[in-house]
């Protein structure tokens, strides 16, 4: 048994202030990503899926419960303190690339080192190196204006890998991407995570995005009801995802 | 409902209207300032220095309405991108056209006329406390300046309105043509920054030979005269745009090609957001550098008018007192001043004549300047000869009268200093002489200290004593006391009017162009909000991103500044030729300059982050 990145224990997230109409947007989630796991969260618009990833990327605090990433447990932890935990620890890939025009593409993937002065030929060849394993080696002097959405997606993946985070937190990462693109960039996650160990959570509402990972969570009005775990193909895994969307949706009929 | 709607629309967005609120209460507040001086041409013209005084403020109502217009574009630029999206999704939902343009009109219109009313309010304000303020500092009272003064508030008003309404017009012009998904869409855009070389390196040495050609016709004003009015407003003008948008983008890019500073925490974005607004406001920054030239210059003219009058005054009297056969009460306020010379000279007077004692003038030899004589200005010893007159009483006022009564040039230049009356001839006359002469004997004393302006009150209290006794010696309206305290004192009430009108013209620039640098970077803030908001999730602390903004913001203050107080220190010699002393004092308006610039790159800051750096959990 590997040992797990992220454990989510009982956490709840409630929106509104007292006397308030209150929200409860997570309800008594618990779960674990292992070391070197790709995994995926599902559900619909409004089902929580991305209060859970604000929660795990320590964007967000919960209001019960708490969550650990690589043995530290982010709940108590200060303003600052996350910040400097997201810097080194976490890996960020957001729907909108969210690069920075007026930086090269280098610039930008090698800002997480520079955070952590991680510079000159050390950062370099970290750069080159993560450049290479996604295929954008060419595009390095470019500013993000003249690059295609691909490249983009690519840069920013590379952003969020460059300084060796524990796992990366991908959110809709091939919703801006056209379907040739996304597939290209799906391959690369996963990828990197079946050749680097790369640990990646990845939070999608797109079964066949899902269908990359080994195993997806269903969420629904953040309640954590399901879970599959991929045994074959990724075709097979495919249809199962979409059988249990399906289900779901009968469910509600 | 329309109004509601706008209305409601405003409140959603308060924080932004304040700024924008303040920004156009200061600028209809500054106008309004200026105007108080520029319309009141009794005022202007009675304390004017230089002739020409009208017409500066002419030039300066022109230049200012010219900066304030295209403030209220930046404002307005800034207005529209507040409220682009909402019309978007207005018009998304099918409201008409000409509804939503209806709508940015009355909202246009509204924050003008509140902005108009509380700016004039407050522009009576800040006069009055201005002139208050420089009068209390002065020393002196402008008589015939209104805080509140109607033709300006008419001005004023006008003005404004007209602007509004063009603007409106504007605005209503530029939502015909565009798009509603271009509205709903607006945020999105991404901003290129491409540079070319080698016609940047032309560009770059153009800048400097014009700068170059600018700044030596300033310096050679006097030889260049005419031509060197229009080559150096010229040239500096166009040296400090080719600057703008050349050279200093390259300074940036230099720092950003320095890997080591480059890659050291966020600066890569710092340098990279400060490249992407140095192209973007290049022409505004130039014009900033050209106003703050403008404004520090016309604030230390003023200081170095006033303080010429010392200047003046000492090359004019070599002692800074004259006092014949002085009274009980003056040898008083004479025995209680230090001074580092001084003589008294004997001399009788028969009404035709002033015979000095030649042994009096040989023995206490004086002090001369040698303007007189000479180009060249130094306070000298009179070694001249005195007239070896070995003649009696009677053959020297013969050859008076006929002319031939031979002096060295100094010495009557100096006797005439002396003289109280003008229609009395100065004779030099030896022991002998002078006993035969019959009417009695007089004393004058001359007195110098080593510094004028620290005995001022004593002066002024020799000038009332004489002019007492001038007015009881003569029954019909006397003549002024024209002693050197005199002669300063009325330069000075005309130089302090120059100052007062150099400070409101400096002061009414140097804030319009900051708060115009302020808001052309606070209309481009919304684009930034997602950048920041990424580098928070990646993990830079918000103490990290702060310092950028600020270090960027300083560097783009920075820029204009310093070719701002270059301008105006090699630009204040062009007044070498009618100032003594053109640079006088001038760190009171470099630092009156920094004082507001510091300012408004503070406020700029403190809004700007609250714009991209909300203050929210996370």
């Amino acid at each position: 048994m590997t040992y797990s990145v992220v454990d989510v224990r009982n956490v709840d997230k409630v929106y509104g202030k007292k006397n308030e109409n209150k929200y409860r947007a997570l309800q008594d989630i618990s779960f674990s990503i292992h070391e070197g796991e790709f995994i995926g969260i599902m559900g619909a618009s409004g089902s929580g899926k991305t209060t859970l990833l604000n929660v795990i990327s320590t964007l967000d605090k919960v209001t019960q419960g708490d969550i650990e990433i690589a043995g530290t447990n982010i709940t108590a932890m200060n303003q600052d303190a996350l910040a400097e935990f997201r810097a080194q620890k976490l890996g960020f890939i957001f729907q909108d690339f969210n690069l920075l025009e007026s930086m090269t593409v280098y610039e930008n993937i090698a800002l997480p080192l520079f955070l952590q002065n991680i510079t000159g030929k050390k950062g370099k060849e970290r750069v080159e190196n993560v450049a290479d394993i996604l295929d954008i080696k060419d595009i390095l002097d470019k500013y993000p204006a003249i690059i295609s959405g691909g490249q983009k997606q690519r840069t920013a993946a590379a952003r969020a890998l460059v300084h060796d985070p524990n796992i990366i937190l991908a959110d809709e990462p091939t919703g801006a991407l056209d379907s040739n693109n996304a597939a290209s960039l799906l391959e690369t996650l996963k990828q990197l995570n079946e050749d680097h160990n790369v640990s990646i959570m990845m939070v999608t509402h797109d079964a066949l995005s899902a269908s990359y990972c080994q195993r997806i969570l269903f969420l629904e009005d953040g309640d954590l009801y399901k879970e599959i775990q991929r045994t074959g193909t990724r075709e097979e895994f495919f249809k199962e995802i979409l059988d249990e969307l399906a289900e779901a949706g009968k469910k509600k009929l | 409902m329309l109004v509601k709607l706008a209305w409601n629309g405003m409140k959603s967005k308060r924080k932004d209207y304040i700024v924008l609120l303040t920004g156009l209460v200061m600028a209809i507040a500054i106008f309004y300032m200026f105007q108080t001086l520029a319309l009141n041409k009794g005022f202007t013209s009675d304390y004017a220095m230089i002739n020409s005084m009208q017409l500066i403020f002419n030039v300066g109502s022109v230049l200012l309405a010219a900066v304030t217009f295209f403030y209220i574009l930046y404002t307005n630029t800034f207005l529209l991108s507040l409220r682009q999206k909402e019309y978007g999704v207005f018009m998304l939902l099918g409201a008409k056209k000409r509804y939503i343009k209806n709508l940015m009109f009355v909202e246009n219109m509204l924050i003008g006329i509140i902005a108009l009313i509380i700016g004039v309010a407050v522009g009576i304000g800040l006069s009055a406390l201005v002139a208050r303020l420089i009068m209390g500092q002065m020393n002196v009272s402008l008589d015939g300046y209104q805080s509140f003064y109607t033709p300006s508030m008419l001005v004023t008003f006008g003005f404004f309105l007209f602007l509004f309404f063009v603007t409106s017009i504007w605005n209503h012009v530029r939502l015909s043509k565009i798009e509603v998904l271009d509205l709903v869409n607006a945020d999105a855009k991404a901003d290129k920054t491409v540079m070319k070389e080698k016609a940047n390196i032309i560009t770059i040495i153009a800048g400097i030979i014009s700068l170059m050609i600018g700044y030596v016709s300033l310096i050679f004003m006097e030889q260049l005269r005419e031509i060197g009015v229009f080559s150096s407003a010229i040239m500096t003008t166009l040296g400090t745009y080719l600057i703008f948008s050349s050279f200093i983008p390259m300074i940036v890019k230099c720092l950003k090609y320095n890997r080591k500073w480059n890659e050291k925490g966020i600066q890569s974005f710092t340098f990279s957001q400060l490249m992407f607004r140095v192209h973007s406001l290049k022409k505004l920054l130039a014009t900033v550098a050209m106003l703050i030239a403008l404004g520090a210059g016309a604030i230390s003219g003023g200081l170095a008018f006033k303080n010429n009058g010392e200047i003046t005054v000492d090359r004019t009297m070599v002692y800074d007192t004259t006092i014949h056969t002085p009274s009980a009460e003056e040898e008083n306020i004479i025995d209680k001043i230090p001074f580092i010379e001084e003589s008294e000279y004997r001399y009788k007077a028969d009404g035709e004549f002033d015979y000095f004692l030649k042994e009096d003038l040989e023995d206490q030899r004086p002090l001369i300047n040698t303007e007189m004589v000479r180009e060249s200005t130094e306070v000298k010893r009179l070694e001249a000869a005195l007239p070896d007159e070995k003649d009696s009483l009677r053959d020297v006022q013969d050859k008076a009268r006929n002319g031939s009564f031979e002096m060295e040039h100094e010495w009557s230049l100096f006797l005439n200093t002396l003289q109280d009356t003008y229609t009395n001839q100065p004779l030099i006359v030896s022991q002998n002489v002078y006993e035969d002469i019959e009417s009695e004997e007089q004393t004058v004393f001359v007195g110098k200290t080593d510094d004028f302006m620290a005995y001022t009150d004593q002066w002024a209290a020799l000038d009332e004593i004489k002019q007492e006794q001038m007015d009881t010696e003569t029954a019909e309206e006397s003549y002024g006391v024209t002693s050197k305290y005199a002669m300063y004192k009325s330069y000075d009430t005309v130089a302090t009017g120059t100052v007062f009108m150099g400070f409101f013209l400096g002061v009414a620039f140097l804030a319009m162009m900051a708060s115009c640098l302020m808001f052309k970077v606070l209309s481009g803030a919304n684009q930034d909000i997602s950048r920041y908001e990424m580098l928070r999730k990646i993990g830079v602390k918000k103490k990290l991103l702060e310092r950028s903004v600020y270090k960027e913001l300083f560097l783009v203050f920075l820029f204009p500044a310093i070719l701002g107080v270059t301008h105006v220190l090699i630009g204040m010699n062009m007044f070498s030729f009618i100032i003594y002393e053109p640079y006088y004092r001038i760190w009171v308006s470099i630092a009156l300059f920094i004082l507001i610039y510091a300012l408004y790159y503070l406020l700029t800051v403190k809004m700007y982050k609250e714009m991209v750096l909300p203050d929210k959990d996370v």
